[in-house]
């Protein structure tokens, strides 16, 4: 039997408004998993914290690495739907457990918060939250919120350090240019489905010089 | 695209038909391993989950008292929903006292849906109980190495963690469990040909019927590779279920057992499927708590006999069924279950016992509430009237709203045989009682 090129599973990105397939092996996700680890890593959570993660199921590229290096902290993951539907939970989990951080939070999980009466405000007060574009702007104003951008690039996800300073790309998995305007993407290591010279159609651009967070990865801010 | 989709070609070995060869222990078997599995899971939930050892130790039993199943069914105390509801919020234990914290096994925390409160926490490790069960469902509907299998599904349960259809050689095609994904999920049918579908609820069948009535997409087409779909979160009525036949898919109801993992029904179609090496189920009175023999009905109670991360032992699961230990055609030798409700959902009306999946039918063929959405108000479990809150989709009315109150007042009243009170209102406005996937079936306003 030969399943090594088989993938493990299925899941999606989307560029200039158009959903495509993307396979994937969980051994990239774990690969991945190294480098959003050193970026969680930078915020000194103690092992044992709560980090939840707010993404849909066919986010897998992009959100498997990141929940991989939250394992890899020793941090515990729990997990929402990116749906306005999904606000009772948010809220729920984010007070049970006291979580240290949130990752994916966007204008609809915003909106339904404000649906069922809570105050996105008071309920992120003192966590770190990772914000998608259309959130980034309204959680950075909130007191109290240790707000960072995450964005997907294609089947990336560019996630934020403590220092803030433009989101991580993993270096050793991705080639990223910034020609034309907007971000693209070819993989590096070996993947079930090899990206190359992807146009995520982000419009931003590539930082080479080392973060002051230590790490050397490429980052890329947004224009 | 291509490139992947050639492993089930080279796939051409035959598999057995199980999984794991316990499915088919001799009942012999699977009491000795119980025995023993119950001894060792009532030492380890003493140990390590504090709302057991409080119940114990209020009960005055230890679990050096347990030696034997008959001793477990003497003396192990019962837990409920409740009393872990009551030990969260009263110490502040988001697990409610259930939660064995292991070291260096919890991975992550899932969570259940919710529909009826704060979603009740589920540590997981590395590989859960449900994910052990389901695995072999998997393989007994049919999926094999080099195979796809559509996965929709909530982020909450798992998040991006599932192995199992991996480490299988299986592929999860994955999906949000939206009516927006099922033009997606057509697509990726027609590409992968998977053979598997899970989980498929009620509002997704009908966004398919929806997008298959507007787009003119054949659905045999769609579902020509198709081995089956769980159809899982509520009671799938007849209406649906000739619906996905007419498209070539056959459903397959699942279950939760009692929260210690899933139950799905074969093809033989009796009854939900309960693994008894991970899972030593009872059935009791749910008012005497005394024992009821097989064939009757009781509330499911629970015990895992795996789970080190939440070690419910004696666990009222709230459900009436009735077991059935005889061997099943399928092959397959471990107790069945019929599942005919939720104690907590049923309504007495003048004596007459009635349950929501009872009155599913009586909706949902009707075409303006084909939807099923429905709550039973039951303001009391003995009521002098059956109260129904009935939405309807407005696009879908013939004639007038009157008309077709008379006209489900007539069905509802004549099949049971009570007092009725219909309330109509838009299915929108239930459907916000979300959660997405299915709303609260009874509803005390």
């Amino acid at each position: 039997m030969n399943t090594t090129t088989h993938p493990d599973a299925v899941g999606r990105y989307v560029v200039h408004g158009q959903s495509h397939f993307f396979a994937i092996k969980r051994s990239e996700i774990e690969r991945c998993g190294l480098a959003a680890a050193r970026v969680i890593a930078t915020f000194e959570l103690l092992p044992g914290r709560f980090v939840l993660t707010i993404s849909l199921m066919p986010e897998i590229a992009q959100f498997g690495p990141f929940e991989s290096g939250v394992q890899l902290l020793g941090l515990l993951g729990t997990n929402a739907d990116l749906s306005p539907y999904e606000a009772t939970r948010v809220e729920a989990l984010v007070r049970l457990f006291d979580v240290a951080a949130i990752c994916g939070i966007d204008k609809s999980v915003l909106d339904g918060l404000a649906m069922i009466g809570k105050n996105a405000a008071e309920i992120f007060k003192g966590r770190i939250v990772w914000a998608r574009p259309d959130a980034y702007a309204l959680v950075a104003a909130m007191p109290g919120v240790i707000a960072r951008r995450c964005v997907e690039l294609g089947p990336v996800l560019g996630l934020e350090c403590a220092a803030g300073e433009g989101m991580h790309i993993d270096g050793r998995e991705w080639d990223i240019s910034d020609a034309g305007g907007t971000i693209r993407l070819s993989s590096r290591a070996y993947r079930i489905q090899p990206v190359t010279d992807l146009d995520t159609g982000v419009k931003g651009h590539v930082v080479g010089l080392p973060c002051s967070c230590g790490n050397r990865d490429p980052l890329v801010v947004l224009d | 695209m291509a490139n992947l989709l050639h492993a089930r070609d080279i796939n051409s070995q035959s598999y057995p038909d199980f999984l794991d060869p316990i499915e088919t222990a001799s009942r012999g078997y699977l009491d000795a391993l119980q025995e023993g599995a119950l001894v060792s899971t009532s030492a380890h939930g003493y140990r390590y989950a504090p709302l057991i050892r409080e119940l114990w130790d209020g009960s005055g039993i230890k679990p050096s008292d347990i030696r034997s199943k008959a001793d477990f069914q003497e003396k192990a105390p019962f837990l409920d929903k409740d009393m872990i509801r009551a030990y969260r919020d009263g110490r502040g234990d988001p697990s409610g006292g259930m939660s064995a914290a292991v070291p260096g096994e919890t991975v992550y925390i899932g969570t259940t849906s919710g529909t009826t409160g704060d979603p009740t926490p589920v540590p997981c490790g590395r590989r859960s109980p449900s994910e052990e069960s389901f695995a072999r469902d998997q393989w007994y509907f049919g999926a094999r190495p080099g195979d796809y299998m559509a996965w929709i599904m909530f982020t909450f349960r798992t998040g991006h963690r599932r192995r199992i259809m991996g480490e299988m050689g299986i592929a999860e095609l994955l999906f949000s469990m939206s009516p927006a994904e099922m033009p997606r999920l057509c697509e990726a049918s027609r590409i992968y040909r998977p053979t598997f579908m899970s989980i498929m609820p009620n509002p997704l069948i009908l966004a398919l019927e929806q997008h298959f009535e507007r787009s003119g997409e054949d659905p045999v087409d769609v579902f020509k590779s198709y081995k089956g779909a769980l159809f899982g979160g509520e009671p799938l009525g007849e209406r649906l279920r000739n619906l996905t036949k007419s498209w070539g898919l056959e459903l397959f109801e699942n279950t939760a057992l009692g929260d210690v993992c899933g139950a799905s029904e074969c093809r033989m179609r009796n009854g939900f499927h309960a693994y008894e090496d991970l899972a030593f189920i009872e059935c009791i009175d749910p008012v005497t708590l005394e024992q009821v023999p097989d064939g009757q009905i009781g509330e499911l109670v629970v015990t895992t006999l795996v789970d080190r991360l939440t070690p419910l032992v004696r666990y009222r699961s709230g459900d009436l069924v009735t077991i059935d230990r005889s061997p099943c055609g399928c092959g397959r030798t471990h107790a069945r279950f019929k599942l005919l409700g939720r104690a907590s959902d049923q309504v007495l009306v003048k004596g007459r016992s009635i349950l929501p999946r009872e009155v599913l039918g009586h909706v949902e063929c009707h075409s303006e509430t084909r939807a099923g959405l429905f709550q039973i108000i039951r303001t009391d479990r003995e009521m002098d009237e059956l109260a129904l809150r009935i939405g309807y989709d407005l696009t879908r009315l013939k004639t007038d709203v009157a008309e077709l109150h008379a006209r489900l007042h007539d069905r509802i009243s004549t099949a049971f045989d009570v007092p009725l009170r219909v309330e109509l209102v838009d299915e929108q406005e239930l459907l916000k009682l979300g959660p997405p996937h299915k709303i609260p079936r009874v509803t005390k306003q």
